[in-house]
């Protein structure tokens, strides 16, 4: 099976816990375990969140909270290699994004989006993502 | 199954379409008269439901609309179960608002000032100018009596709610605050055992906020923006809808462009107008000061002389308690979600720092305006019986100082555009909560399309949509407020203690002082 092996795999994550089981299944496909990559996007806050309108949260701000967050995370998880990038925008658009700049070979993540409405508006972040990703993707079903 | 679904996705998406294009289309054909003939007929029929829905009136036909019945009882209620929190905390609120208990080390993202001030700018609107007008041309002079009077009993409400909003709010791992009725009513109520009660009416609060945003806090802002603004500006008479299509690009880049910049010149112009609207009451009242005892005596005292017009005394309560909700929120829950951003890990705190909303907001601001209105008599002049709103308040600053209607109209504009743009945040906040954060974009479409319908239907329709959808966000909040009052009550009566005890300044020393070193 060694010829299934990826060198990078991203794992998007919406903090959710379906999204952190998919990080084991991404790990399985890997050479080697520092070829995993999370990500996760942050949505900017409404110019009228009390944080914004007295500019007390910078972005970077956040994206340093989210990112020691997560480190904590993964390390609880037993992934302490994991590469952790966090990034401010919409989440289909940051993850093709990303998985392009590091020349992911795979995407690992899985289909259920939380809230089934939005679904429905505008598809599931992972079906954006299949259809605009430069690699494979590899949606889990629950 | 999914390809059903994704075909049923682009079917929805014509329909939108064809809901935007098809009133055009007859816009094009029939002048703007059609058109806005349809809108209006369409509003007609989704308040004629609402009204069905929320204000029946208990005690026959002149009796009391259930819904604002539900308000009084529900501020009167606080009031007493808190022992007078309105009266008994007001110095404390303030001194906790000059910083004197800031701990930069607490959880939350701004100070209580902070968190005072992004909250009273949703508060602070046009409401304040048009909305008193409007109390006294319905109800008579004593309307204003009985907003104050709400105003009053409103700031024990709004301390409870707030105070729950920052008990249950939970921190992000990016360290923003969700918070706001969704999460007290849901979090809360599971936590005393009702987990199925309380996630429904968190649920059921965040669908009639997500509405709700859509009238009081945009249409009825965008509605008076263009009363005061064509008041001074004969050109907009006949053009409504451009000046429906300029309000709703301003906001529009600052809610969808991030274009902060304008955000930032509003927050900074409020304060500025409102002080200068206050300078403005203040010398009104000075130049008629001979008069004044006599308006205030007028607001008194037909507070509870029954007047054919407004259904008698209780028709001028029911009036005054629901404008003053309208500008307070207080009871409505909106606030709660800006007031849990502040940095504390006192919960009774930031509600103590909360009453004090009302308190600017209506007991103070808007009775300003409704002494100008008594004092100048123009409500009473029947040349005028046809001004209402915020034209009713400018014609009567107009008899004292003449070119003060142009102050109201760039007053209400700006008012409008920040009180817009705070209640989209309040209504994005619902939205995700029901929805996540990817379709937000949608909510915020929706609510510009919905300022824009603001600008060109009659005030009528606006101010009855606008107020059934608000009061109702008061069942879910208030009933939730209700079972969770013994926390409050508890919470509150142990802050009290180790607040007279001193020992939490002692406490607030020793935190701070190794930040200094």
């Amino acid at each position: 099976m060694s010829w299934l092996k990826k060198k990078t795999v991203l794992v998007p994550t919406d903090f959710s816990e379906s999204s952190y089981e998919a990080i084991a299944v991404g790990k399985a496909y890997l050479e080697d375990v520092s070829g995993l990559q999370i990500i996760h996007s942050l949505s900017p806050l409404h110019p009228a969140d009390p944080a914004a309108m007295w500019d007390t949260l910078k972005d970077d701000e956040r994206k340093q909270k989210v990112h020691s967050f997560l480190r904590k995370k993964m390390h609880e998880l037993g992934y302490p290699e994991a590469h952790i990038e966090v990034s401010l925008g919409d989440p289909a658009t940051r993850i093709v994004e990303f998985a392009e700049e590091i020349e992911a070979e795979m995407i690992v993540m899985p289909s259920q989006d939380r809230k089934s409405l939005s679904r429905f508006l505008i598809g599931s972040v992972a079906e954006r993502v299949i259809r605009l990703a430069h690699c494979p993707v590899l949606v889990l079903k629950s | 199954m999914r390809q059903v679904l994704s075909k049923f996705r682009y079917g929805f998406y014509l329909w939108i379409a064809a809901v935007i294009l098809i009133p055009q289309a007859v816009f094009a054909q029939e002048g703007e008269a059609a058109s806005v003939g349809i809108l209006e007929a369409i509003f007609q029929r989704i308040i004629d439901f609402l009204n069905l829905v929320f204000y029946f009136k208990i005690g026959g036909e002149n009796g009391m609309p259930f819904i604002v019945l539900w308000l009084v009882a529900g501020a009167v209620f606080f009031t007493l179960r808190m022992k007078f929190i309105n009266l008994r905390a007001f110095k404390h609120a303030i001194e906790i608002v000059q910083g004197k208990y800031d701990d930069p080390d607490d959880e939350g993202d701004v100070s209580h000032f902070q968190a005072l001030a992004a909250a009273l700018s949703g508060t602070v609107g046009i409401g304040n100018i048009a909305g008193v007008a409007i109390a006294i041309r319905l109800g008579g002079p004593g309307a204003a009596f009985w907003m104050t009077v709400a105003g009053f009993l409103g700031m024990s409400s709004k301390f409870a709610e707030c105070t729950l909003g920052q008990k249950y709010r939970t921190i992000k791992p990016d360290g923003t605050v969700g918070g706001g009725p969704m999460y007290y009513l849901s979090r809360g109520l599971s936590s005393l055992g009702m987990r199925g009660l309380g996630k429904g009416l968190g649920a059921m609060y965040a669908v009639f906020c997500a509405i709700a945003t859509m009238g009081a806090g945009n249409m009825f802002q965008a509605n008076q923006a263009y009363a005061a603004v064509a008041n001074v500006v004969p050109f907009f008479e006949n053009f409504s809808w451009l000046f429906g299509i300029i309000l709703v690009s301003i906001v529009g880049l600052v809610i969808l462009g991030g274009i902060e910049r304008i955000g930032a010149v509003a927050g900074f112009l409020v304060p500025f107008m409102a002080v200068i609207y206050t300078l403005a009451c203040v010398w009104v009242m000075l130049v008629k000061f001979t008069e004044l005892p006599a308006a205030i005596g007028t607001i008194i005292s037909t507070a509870f002389v029954p007047q054919a017009i407004a259904g008698g005394v209780l028709g001028a309560i029911v009036i005054g308690f629901q404008r003053a909700v309208f500008s307070n929120e207080a009871g409505i829950g909106s606030a709660a979600i800006a007031h849990s951003a502040a940095r504390t890990d006192e919960p009774v705190r930031e509600g103590i720092v909360a009453l004090l909303e009302p308190f600017i907001d209506t007991m103070f601001i808007c009775n300003m305006t409704a002494i100008v209105i008594v004092l100048t008599g123009v409500y009473a002049d029947p040349t005028s019986a046809d001004l209402d709103g915020a034209r009713l308040s400018a014609a009567s600053f107009a008899t004292v100082i003449g070119w003060f209607p142009y102050v109201i109209a760039i007053a209400g504009f700006l008012f409008a555009i920040s009180t817009m743009i705070s209640w989209s945040y309040y209504g994005q906040m619902a939205w995700s909560y029901l929805f996540g954060e990817a379709t937000v974009n949608v909510y915020k479409a929706l609510f510009l399309i919905c300022g824009f319908i603001g600008t060109v239907i009659n005030l009528q329709l606006v101010l009855e949509f606008s107020d059934i959808l608000l009061l109702a966000m008061s069942i879910p909040n208030l009933l939730g407020c209700f079972l969770l009052s013994g926390v409050v009550a508890g919470e509150l009566e142990n802050y009290m203690a180790r607040l007279s005890s001193g020992e939490m300044l002692e406490n607030l020393v020793e935190a701070r002082e190794p930040a200094l070193k």
